[in-house]
């Protein structure tokens, strides 16, 4: 038997809610496999399962707070698959202290139903008939031995036609961002506005290299984040957050990215106190973050506390987004790709084109604390600070 | 080293090491499981040490003798061909012995431990072995796998002495053959005993209580198998009623309702086999045994307790095979660690009888089929015309197909694929693929047998039940 406890959450989270098991008692699990979701204040996390085995009892019902540290289940390290649909998932009250063992009483039917195979064997034949009927194999149900696609099954299938629609369940990830993303705009008043600045910085970190002193790489991701963090220091409404009716702003900027996880939704890696960062030392904490996301080592601590939020371009030719606030955030800049375009110049009242750089900058504001004018001032100041950016003595 | 009465924990204690329970072993053991097993005598059970195996070799020293008695046909001249059973005998028991120890070998390698002695399962899974050197040992398991396997069942009147009247067990150790023999029992068993002796120059008497010969087998392979075993002057007698025997001074006299006597030197009992239960369970185990003393399972092995799997002879309503134990057993493994499986499909099994002529079937026969409430389409193509059965000089047999008939009345879903004649155990393969992937007459035609091979009557005949055969009408 091996208890599963509630881990850390990173520094001064104490306590979280289950939101959700993702295995019911009986269940079997493997070794690191999302067992349960946990949510603090600030974000949401999946609970790998600390052993492989069946999970015999769960002792925090789903809206629980639990401390950490506390059990939360109880996995049998060398037990059967026995489902269970009559027996309780969990004891409601005393939710760390209950210790029933739901899966000695279970009936063999429901044994025998739950254990069902899926997908396991499709024979050449049913494969074949349901590819020719334009049929998906996990619509089909099966009649054979432990729910097995039989030959009538497939041909009776592809008699009610293709198919045409198919229910596919949300990743956690999709399902999590989705939660956050309804939260927000339901909860705050979006407003936007979007300013093009001059973005011939990029000329500059061109010529001298895109990898900083120390080799970390320079990207207009991380020029601009300079910019965006010092402007903060002037508009210090913006570097805040809003919790029932309270503003609260933060003597401390920290800074989160946008990051989109493949089919999986997007994760807001945070760098923390970025107001006097260099480019250079910027650069290294998001190569850092970055590092740890492609490595699935991001902890509670690297996505919570930020206190405002970049989302950079999704494409070579993206000019804005319109990003939805990372709650309880107030702010969010909208970086669009840096552009060749054609450029008016006025020199001694003659008006010429010229090639120039440019990057449309956005920003998304809770209207409650900002206004558009107030943004699009910081979005100005922004692009002044990013035209005077010293990349040669920062980089 | 084992410290008595002091309970052993093991993730899977298996009760029984033949097939199902070492195979069980094995591939748990591979899957990372810590396991007991506890056998009675040694691993490899009934199918290795009195069972399939060595009936096979004896099988295999009648077609020895039979090709040298034809080999005349192929200008090759034998004289004075003497029979030794004792060393067939020795041999059977080298085999067994070299198989025996490559199993005892897997089982060490893979870190296994043997308890010797005989398994009792009580209540939580633990099993207390109560004989042999091991004795009073108590194992423990998260999972109890029971694999106790099965015994001959016996007629009464027909007590079991060894010199007249024997099962399975003592006619496997034979050294000498007997002159004359009575064969009880026309089921597979039976009549691989009574082929093998009657190629052996025994002269054979089958007795069988029911109308045919080969019941579980198609009608007309068993009917081909029977007329074989008349002409190499295999007496048949079918739906007869054994009272009992009466011993004389050499050899017994078979007492029948309403028939003749039948006087033989020696009686074969093969009328099935009982499972081993007797002691098996004690109190408060939650496992269900049924009247015939089998243990009640599910298609993944469960008993009503969810922690005791059953695989193998002693599993209620399975064939008793030894690679259905050998398929049970991976079910068993893998629904222990919660890995998806999929149910062994019992109407889908391969058969093989040993006899000669071989017989092979898997899948529903044509009186199964239509009792189901199919109609039918069949098909079938005789060795006689196949030119390696030619070669070889053996044409006796026999490949039938049952498809499922379609609204337009041609051949849609093979049901049933039979087989008797030369090496059909072998050719099984393609048919047992045939059905239980569910391919048509056509799917099936369409694909190619070597020229020339046996295995070509097998592909004529899915050529003819698919609508055209080039050499079959």
């Amino acid at each position: 038997m091996a208890d599963v406890t509630l881990p850390s959450l990173g520094e001064s989270v104490t306590e979280g809610i289950i939101t959700q098991w993702f295995k019911k008692v009986g269940d079997a699990v493997a070794r690191d496999e999302p067992l349960f979701e946990v949510s603090t204040d600030k974000v949401d996390s999946e609970m790998p399962s600390p052993a492989a085995g069946v999970l015999t009892q769960i002792l925090a019902e789903e809206g629980d707070t639990v401390q950490t540290g506390a059990r939360v289940a109880v996995i049998d390290e060398s037990g059967v698959a026995v489902a269970s649909s009559d027996a309780p998932t969990a004891e409601a009250q005393g939710a760390v202290t209950t210790t029933t063992s739901p899966a000695a009483s279970a009936p063999r039917e429901d044994v025998a139903a739950n254990a069902g195979a899926t997908g396991v064997v499709v024979s050449p034949v049913v494969r074949r008939i349901l590819s020719d009927g334009g049929v998906e194999a996990s619509t089909v149900t099966g009649t054979g031995p432990g729910g097995a696609i039989t030959r009538r099954d497939a041909e009776r299938a592809v008699a009610q036609g293709p198919t045409e629609e198919v229910t596919v369940a949300l990743s956690n990830g999709r399902r999590r961002m989705g939660q956050h993303m309804s939260v927000s705009v339901l909860s705050a008043p979006h407003g936007f506005v979007a300013v093009e600045v001059d973005a011939s910085v990029m000329d500059r970190v061109d010529e001298l290299g895109r990898v900083s002193a120390d080799g970390y790489a320079i990207t207009d991701e991380s020029v601009i984040t300079v910019a965006a963090v010092r402007a903060l220091a002037e508009f210090e409404f913006l570097n805040a957050t809003f919790n029932q009716d309270q503003l609260t702003l933060h003597r401390t900027i920290s800074v989160g990215f946008t990051r989109h996880v493949d089919d999986d939704g997007m994760l807001v890696p945070v760098v923390h106190a970025a107001a006097g960062l260099t480019l250079r030392a910027l650069a290294r904490r998001m190569a850092e973050l970055d590092e740890r996301l492609a490595s699935r080592q991001l902890n509670a601590d690297d996505l919570m506390g930020g206190t405002f939020t970049v989302a950079s371009a999704t494409s070579a030719h993206t000019l804005w987004t319109e990003p939805i606030i990372i709650q309880p955030e107030v702010a969010v800049l909208s970086i669009g790709a840096v552009r060749m375009v054609p450029v008016v110049v006025v020199r001694e009242g003659v008006a010429t084109l010229e090639v120039g750089r440019r990057v449309i900058l956005g920003l998304s504001f809770d209207h409650r604390v900002c206004d558009t004018a107030a943004a699009a001032q910081y979005l100005e100041r922004v692009g002044e600070l990013l035209a005077g950016l010293d990349v040669a003595s920062e980089r | 080293m084992t410290v008595a009465n002091e309970v052993q924990k093991f993730d899977v204690v298996i009760i029984g090491g033949g097939p199902g329970g070492y195979a069980a072993a094995l591939y748990g053991a591979a899957a990372g499981l810590n396991i007991a097993l506890i056998e009675r005598d040694k691993v490899g059970g009934t199918c290795l040490h009195r069972g399939c195996v060595p009936a096979k070799e004896f099988l295999e020293t009648a077609h020895v003798r039979r090709t040298l008695e034809h080999s005349g046909a192929f200008g090759i001249t034998t004289t004075g061909v003497k029979v030794d059973f004792a060393v067939s005998q020795a041999r059977k028991n080298e085999i067994v012995d070299r198989l025996y120890k490559g199993v005892s070998g897997l089982l060490k390698g893979r870190k296994v431990t043997i308890f010797d002695g005989t398994g009792r399962l009580d209540a939580n899974q633990v099993v207390t072995v109560v004989d042999g050197a091991d004795a009073g040992v108590i194992a423990e398991g998260t999972n109890v796998i029971i694999a106790a396997g099965s015994v001959p069942r016996t007629l009464p009147g027909f007590d079991v002495d060894g010199k007249y009247v024997l099962t399975s067990d003592e006619f496997l150790d034979l050294e000498k053959l007997p002159a004359t023999a009575a064969v009880i029992g026309g089921g597979a068993i039976g009549c691989e005993f009574a082929s093998m002796l009657a190629d052996m120059g025994t002269k054979v008497t089958i007795l069988e209580g029911l109308p045919s010969i080969l019941a579980g087998c198609d009608s007309e392979v068993a009917t081909v198998v029977q007329r074989a075993f008349k002409k190499r002057g295999i007496e048949i007698q079918t739906g007869v009623k054994i009272t009992g025997h009466t011993p004389g001074k050499k050899g017994t006299a078979i007492n029948m309702e309403g028939a003749e006597d039948v006087a033989v030197d020696m009686v074969v009992v093969s009328v099935g086999r009982s499972p081993r239960t007797q002691g098996l369970l004690g109190d408060g185990t939650g496992v269900e045994i049924n009247e015939r003393g089998f243990v009640v399972a599910d298609g993944y092995m469960r008993t009503a307790n969810p922690h005791v799997f059953a695989v193998g002879d002693v599993v209620a309503g399975t064939p008793q095979l030894a690679h259905v134990a050998f398929a049970e057993a991976v079910v068993t493994i893998k629904t222990i660690i919660g890995e998806p499986v999929v149910p062994v499909d019992y109407d889908r099994v391969p058969w093989a009888i040993y006899s000669n002529p071989e017989v092979a079937f898997c899948g529903l026969t044509e009186a199964g089929a239509k009792e189901r409430g199919y109609e039918v389409v069949v098909k079938k193509d005789p060795f006689g015309g196949n030119s390696r059965a030619q070669i070889i000089g053996d044409t006796d047999g026999v490949v039938k197909i049952i498809a499922e008939k379609r609204a337009d009345g041609s051949a849609g879903q093979i049901l049933g694929v039979h087989m008797a004649g030369p090496w059909v155990t072998e050719q099984l393969g393609a048919g047992y693929y045939a059905v239980n992937w569910e391919a048509t007459a056509e799917e099936a035609a369409a694909l190619i047998q070597p020229h020339p091979s046996l295995s070509e009557t097998f592909g004529e005949t899915l050529l003819a039940l698919a609508g055209r055969g080039i050499h079959v009408g």
